[in-house]
This record gives C-alpha cells, sequence and structure tokens, in this order.
C-alpha cells in the first residue's frame, strides 16, 4: 500500500474536523478526493503530508509510520501541491522549481539538482518560461510552476490541493495528462477535486468526505450514482449515463 | 551559475573603492599627493618623499584605514542583514531599522556605555535580538504575519526602546551624555582599529553564516507552507538567518549607531542590479553594500571642512530612494 490510513481523528481546538478516517491507496493510482467545501479534504491532505499533527489513528507511507520520519525524509517520499500561492519576490520559474530541491540540498543546490529542476520543468512542459519572473505569470502558468516544483522533489506519493483550479480547459488537461503520466511511473497521486465529471473521468479511485467522514459506498452502489452524490453534495443534481460511468448535472 | 560581466564588475567594485577611500579626509596638512607617494614607498617603488613622514604614517595607518574597513564592515552588514530580513519576512519593506533592531541595538550599546560592567557587543546584541523577536510576535496574527502589523509592530517596538534609550541619556552624566548623542547620530569619525576589533569578528560571523544559508532564503521567500512542503522547517530556518542576521547589525549598530535606510535601500538596488536570487544578491549585497557606504563616507567627510554624521547622509539619500520605490508600487503595499 502507497498509503495507509487508520483512524485517523484531526480537530482545532474543541471541533473535530476529521472523524476516525481510514483508507488506503494503491501504488500507481490516481486518487480523487471529493465532498464540499468544509468537508476536511485539504485537511486531509494536509494530515498524509505530514503538515499538521492529528489527534490519533496512524499514517504509513509505503509501510513507514509518518510520526516517525524526519521532515526531509518525509519531502523525498511525498510531494505537496499547496492550494493557492503568493508570490513575494520576483524570482525567475527556474529558481522556483529549483526549491522543490531542499531537502536533498545542503547549502546550495548542485549541477544535479539543477538538472532535475530542468526535466521537471520539461515534464510539465513550461520549459520554454524558465527565465520569467515568477511574479508576471497568470495564476494558472504559477500553478504548472508548482506543480514543476513538486516533480522536482522526486516524491513517491504526489498530492495536490485543487490542481485544477485557475486552469483554462487547455491547461487543465495538460495537468490531468501529465497526473496520468505519473501513475503510469509508478507514482500515486492524490488530489482534491471540485468537479466529479473530471474525477470521473481521469481518476482511478475516489474518495468522498462529507461532514468530516468518510462517506462509505454500499456494496452494489457506483460512486456516479445519483443518491450518493445528491449525499455527498446536499444538492440536487442529476446524472446521465455516459460511456459507462455518468456524468453529473445540476438541477 | 555563470557569472556576467556586470557581476564582475561588482565583484571587483571594493577594490579600487577602498583604496581610493585612503586619499578622501578633511586633513589640510596631508594631501592626497602625500599619501600617494607615502604609498609608493611603502611599497618600495620609490624613495621619494616630500612629506612628514611620521604624520601622514599616522594619518593613513591609524585614521583612515580604520576607518575604511569600519566602514566597508558596516556597510556590508546592514546590507547583508536587511538582505536576509527580507527574505526572511518575505517582505521587501523590513530592514533592521524598521523592525526596532537597531533601536534594541542603540539601546543595548548606550545602556553599556553608560554602565561600563556592561559589555558592548554581547548588550547591543541581546537587547537588539529582543527588539526583533518583540515586533515578529506582535505581528503574528493567527500565525500569519502581514506586512502592516510587521511595520506596526516594529513602529511600536522602535518607540519603546527609544524611549529606553532617551531615559538612559536622561540619566547617565553629561559627560557620557555627549557619547552617545555622537554616537546615534550614525557617526565614524572616531573609528579606531580597537572598534575594528569590536565589530570584525560578529560581522565575519555573521556574514559566512548567512552566505551558507543563502538558496535557504530563496525557500523560504516562497511562503511557510511551501518551505514545510520540500521538507524544511520554516520556523528553524527563520531563527537560523535571523540570529546571525541579528549579529551583523547590532554588531555594526553597536560601533558605529543608527546608520539609517542601508539595511532598507542598498538590498533592493543589489536585487535590481541582480537578480532576487539570494545566491546571487546575498554577496552581491555585501560587496556593494560596504562599497555604497563608502562611497558615502567620502563625500561626508570631503564635502566640508569639518565631517556631517554619515547616518544623516544615508537617510537623505534613502528616503527619496524609498518614495521612488513606493511610487512604483514595488511593494505591493496592501495587496496581500
Amino acid at each position: 500500500m502507497a498509503i495507509d490510513v487508520r483512524a485517523l481523528n484531526f480537530g482545532y481546538r474543541g471541533d473535530d474536523v476529521l472523524r476516525n478516517v481510514t483508507l488506503y491507496a494503491p501504488a500507481g493510482k490516481f486518487i480523487a478526493i471529493l465532498g464540499k467545501n468544509g468537508s476536511g479534504k485539504s485537511t486531509l491532505l494536509k494530515l498524509i503530508a505530514g503538515m499538521l499533527e492529528f489527534r490519533s489513528g496512524s499514517i504509513s507511507i509505503l509501510g513507514q509510520d509518518i510520526t516517525r520520519l524526519h521532515r526531509s525524509q518525509r519531502a523525498r517520499l511525498i510531494g505537496y501541491l499547496p492550494q493557492f500561492h503568493t508570490p513575494y519576490f520576483p524570482f525567475t520559474v527556474a529558481e522556483v522549481v529549483l526549491t522543490g530541491r531542499a531537502s536533498h540540498v545542503f547549502s546550495v543546490p548542485r549541477r544535479q539538482d539543477r538538472e532535475i529542476a530542468d526535466r521537471a520543468m520539461t515534464e510539465v512542459g513550461i520549459e520554454g518560461m524558465r527565465n520569467r519572473p515568477y511574479t508576471e505569470l497568470s495564476g494558472g502558468e504559477r500553478h504548472l510552476v508548482m506543480i514543476a516544483r513538486v516533480l522536482a522533489q522526486e516524491p513517491r506519493i504526489v498530492l495536490m490541493d485543487e490542481p485544477l483550479s485557475h486552469l483554462d480547459l487547455h491547461n487543465q488537461s495538460r495537468v490531468l495528462n501529465l497526473i496520468r503520466k505519473l501513475t503510469s511511473a509508478g507514482l500515486t497521486v492524490i488530489a482534491v477535486l471540485h468537479d466529479p465529471n473530471t474525477a470521473f473521468a481521469y481518476a482511478d479511485e475516489f474518495i468522498f468526505l462529507k461532514d468530516g467522514s468518510l462517506r462509505i459506498i454500499e456494496a452494489g452502489a457506483r460512486p456516479w450514482d445519483q443518491m450518493v452524490l445528491v449525499d455527498v453534495y446536499g444538492t440536487p443534481l442529476e446524472t446521465i449515463p455516459y460511456k459507462g460511468k455518468a456524468l453529473v448535472m445540476l438541477v | 551559475m555563470s557569472i556576467t560581466a556586470k557581476e564582475l564588475l561588482l565583484y571587483l567594485l571594493p577594490l579600487p573603492l577602498l583604496l581610493g577611500s585612503l586619499f578622501v579626509g578633511p586633513s589640510e596638512v596631508v594631501s592626497s599627493q602625500d599619501v600617494f607617494s607615502w604609498i609608493l614607498r611603502s611599497l618600495h617603488i620609490s624613495t621619494l618623499h616630500t612629506y612628514d613622514e611620521a604624520l601622514v604614517n599616522a594619518v593613513v595607518m591609524d585614521v583612515r584605514l580604520p576607518r575604511v574597513i569600519l566602514v566597508f564592515l558596516t556597510g556590508a552588514a546592514l546590507t547583508m542583514s536587511g538582505n536576509s530580513m527580507q527574505a526572511l519576512f518575505r517582505n521587501p519593506l523590513v530592514s533592521p531599522d524598521i523592525l526596532g533592531l537597531s533601536s534594541g541595538a542603540a539601546f543595548g550599546a548606550a545602556l553599556a556605555l553608560t554602565i561600563p560592567a556592561l559589555p558592548l557587543q554581547p548588550t547591543a546584541f541581546a537587547c537588539g535580538l529582543a527588539a526583533v523577536g518583540m515586533s515578529y510576535f506582535l505581528a503574528v496574527n493567527r500565525k500569519v504575519v502581514s506586512t502592516v502589523s510587521l511595520i506596526l509592530a516594529g513602529v511600536i517596538v522602535s518607540g519603546i526602546f527609544t524611549s529606553g534609550l532617551t531615559l538612559v541619556q536622561f540619566l547617565t552624566d553629561p559627560f557620557k551624555l555627549q557619547t552617545i548623542v555622537h554616537w546615534t547620530m550614525g557617526n565614524l569619525h572616531n573609528a579606531s582599529w580597537k572598534k575594528v576589533v569590536s565589530a570584525a569578528p560578529p560581522i565575519i560571523l555573521g556574514g559566512i553564516w548567512l552566505y551558507f544559508m543563502r538558496w535557504r532564503m530563496n525557500v523560504l521567500a516562497l511562503g511557510d507552507e511551501e518551505t514545510m512542503a520540500v521538507g524544511l522547517n520554516p520556523e528553524r530556518e527563520k531563527i537560523l538567518i535571523l540570529v546571525p542576521a541579528t549579529l551583523m547589525a547590532t554588531a555594526s549598530v553597536a560601533v558605529a549607531g543608527v546608520i539609517g535606510m542601508v539595511g532598507l535601500a542598498v538590498p533592493h538596488m543589489v536585487r535590481m542590479m541582480v537578480s532576487p536570487d539570494n545566491r546571487k544578491a546575498l554577496p552581491v549585497s555585501c560587496l556593494f553594500g560596504g562599497s555604497f557606504l563608502l562611497v558615502v563616507d567620502d563625500f561626508s567627510r570631503a564635502l566640508a571642512s569639518f565631517e556631517i554624521p554619515i547616518g544623516i547622509f544615508t537617510t537623505l539619500i534613502g528616503g527619496p530612494f524609498f518614495i521612488y520605490l513606493l511610487k512604483k508600487n514595488v511593494f505591493r503595499f496592501g495587496e496581500e
């Protein structure tokens, strides 16, 4: 198992954010996390990334308990793509991507690190803007830069918090195809997605969160069943059968 | 990382400036010609001498050389410190002055000048660090530090330490008072080897330390969450940068007084000239910061028959530059 989360509980002060979450993620799969705003999707991602400390339960990554891993060891296994990013200094794209190497670098990155960062830029298809100031990019382009930065980290597992927000359709498909490429290379990708249609088209597995708990799909039901989605999103919607799955429409 | 011609020029800039500054001074007894032939003679190039050997020797070796070195160290320290703090707080508006560090160090140094039992450098460092720490913790609001709250906190902390300084001045005897007042103006006229020896170790130590941290500053400048995501502890990194940056700035305040605007304005000039990449900006901050203050100091020595305190000069230059940056909206002030 790439990720093994058991009986996870988490809360800020008195409020429970996640309750008793247990899930497994096999290696080489693209897993989508779906749910309403505030259902705990981003929190779950941050917990797996080790950026928040949970109250109880356990998380193992590739068989290792994450609380026993040092930050830098963890960063070599897990790459985390934050939701928004505000730039402060006009670093070039290449310099931003290079910072992904931090867990491998003692003082200053070496040539090997720069080559890995270059490869990451090529993989995402942004090598053409390597010398452009990061501050002058559009929100979507910045997002691609941050994705390249995660890849420069060379993780085994990639966690993405809404990787498609701010992206136009062209860039959405670039990112989704890139995720496919990563999973076929054996990486595990977990992404919070807003659009269930995109998730059904691209992801291999689906995790539904509702009010901090997993919404388990009963035996016989499928993730794209109307009943499941109406319950998860708490809003009337209809599903239209499409290519063996379904398309979701608000009504 | 290849070096461009412009960078090479910046790297070599200090050499002619350090040498040239030896010729500058308000002394009417020692002319620059005298200094020139003294240098040639000391290097065994010429034996010609038409000057008072002992006098020129004393002026150059005991007055100008320690001063030039002290000025360079001070400029380098303030600029490197300012550059590091701007990266650390992700805020091009911060500097040792704005965070209250300078007032804290000035208070500490005044205290040490009044109470002989207190050692100058450690007291200035302790008070400077306390001031920066206070500004930072006052500004933290739900783990977020905004530009506005950081600057306001700095204003408050500066105010507290400045009134502390005034209190020290009020309570001290008039003889010491004069020393303290002169020194708070940012004055280098009584530079001596003793001061060089007192300031050089903390400045050089802090400089080497920051040099090793220079790329980490790039990582940290992207944000706390982004730093955590790549496997570094942002709080730990901040302390590892803040301590040497404070060490450098307080060491310079302790010997040279408050030299305003250098720590704020010069790092901007450096970033504009080379790049915001601290791998390049930090070494250039050291060399260009030192050179910048040397030139300003040369003016303050040469413009009038008496010396104008250098702190007045740097603020007069830095002020308009700061306004220019504000108008160009470099700070993205208020757009969070």
